[in-house]
């Protein structure tokens, strides 16, 4: 199963529109999907403009243990129309708080192996405190506002691999 | 009137089910639907604090005025990421 969602909120490209220009819309892009994340790809899709000065982005890894179990992997969940929306709504309120030229974020869902990233998260900003802000402030309130639920795959067991 | 309801992550374990319809009176609340549920399912009861409910996309409180058609989702506590 691939399932995949991609939105992107349509801007002109213009090089006159500067971040503190309140009418420049936050580009944002956000996918839910099952496929890996492949970082190479994601650098190369990278666009900034002349007003940019700082990139922040950041990996969630699957780590090896889960409670002090060694897992195979976690199995994530989601209930997606909800989470995109929720994840827009987040954006939004991002929007409003900071002056960010463009965010990216990319969950997997379904079975993601241990040392595999689940997430990815890239915020472009003029400087790097409203980055690195904006960037911990949306991954805490996905954790606490965005249905996704996971479930540990023990050692012992084997991914199913049409959860993949 | 009747309204949708959808089970997430363990509560699904929980209640042996992914969705059920349940009939209301007018002017129920998301609580009346929980209380409701709970008679349905017992082993909600224990959870019922940690448990968040939303209706379409959107969170709710329990004293959410439900609609006929609405889509109520019941879940534990996200963990993105």
């Amino acid at each position: 199963m691939r399932c995949r969602v991609r939105h992107e909120k349509n801007i002109e490209a213009n090089s006159e529109c500067g971040v503190r220009n309140v009418e420049c819309a936050m580009k944002r892009t956000l996918e839910i999907r099952t496929g890996p994340i492949e970082e190479t790809e994601q650098l190369a899709q990278r666009h900034i403009s002349s007003e940019a000065g700082a990139v922040i982005y950041f990996l969630g890894i699957v780590r090896g243990t889960e409670e002090g179990k060694t897992i195979n992997a976690i199995e994530y969940e989601t209930f997606q129309r909800m989470a995109e929306h929720q994840f827009n709504l987040l954006f939004d309120e991002m929007e409003r708080r900071w002056p960010i030229e463009s965010v990216r974020l990319i969950h997997r869902v379904g079975v993601v192996k241990t040392n595999e990233p689940s997430l990815w998260v890239e915020v472009v900003a003029p400087h790097r405190g409203e980055a690195f802000a904006a960037c911990q402030w949306l991954i805490d309130e996905m954790k606490r506002l965005v249905p996704i639920w996971k479930t540990p795959v023990p050692k012992s067991q084997t991914p199913n691999p049409k959860s993949q | 009137m009747q309204v949708t309801v959808n089970f997430y992550s363990y509560l699904k374990d929980l209640t042996a089910c992914a969705q059920v319809t349940e009939t209301l009176p007018d002017g129920a609340t998301l609580n009346d639907l929980f209380t409701k549920l709970i008679t349905r399912f017992p082993r909600l009861e224990a959870i019922q604090k940690s448990i968040l409910m939303a209706v379409g996309v959107d969170y709710q409180k329990g004293n959410h005025l439900l609609k006929p058609d609405d889509e109520v989702s019941l879940f534990p506590p996200v963990q993105g990421g």
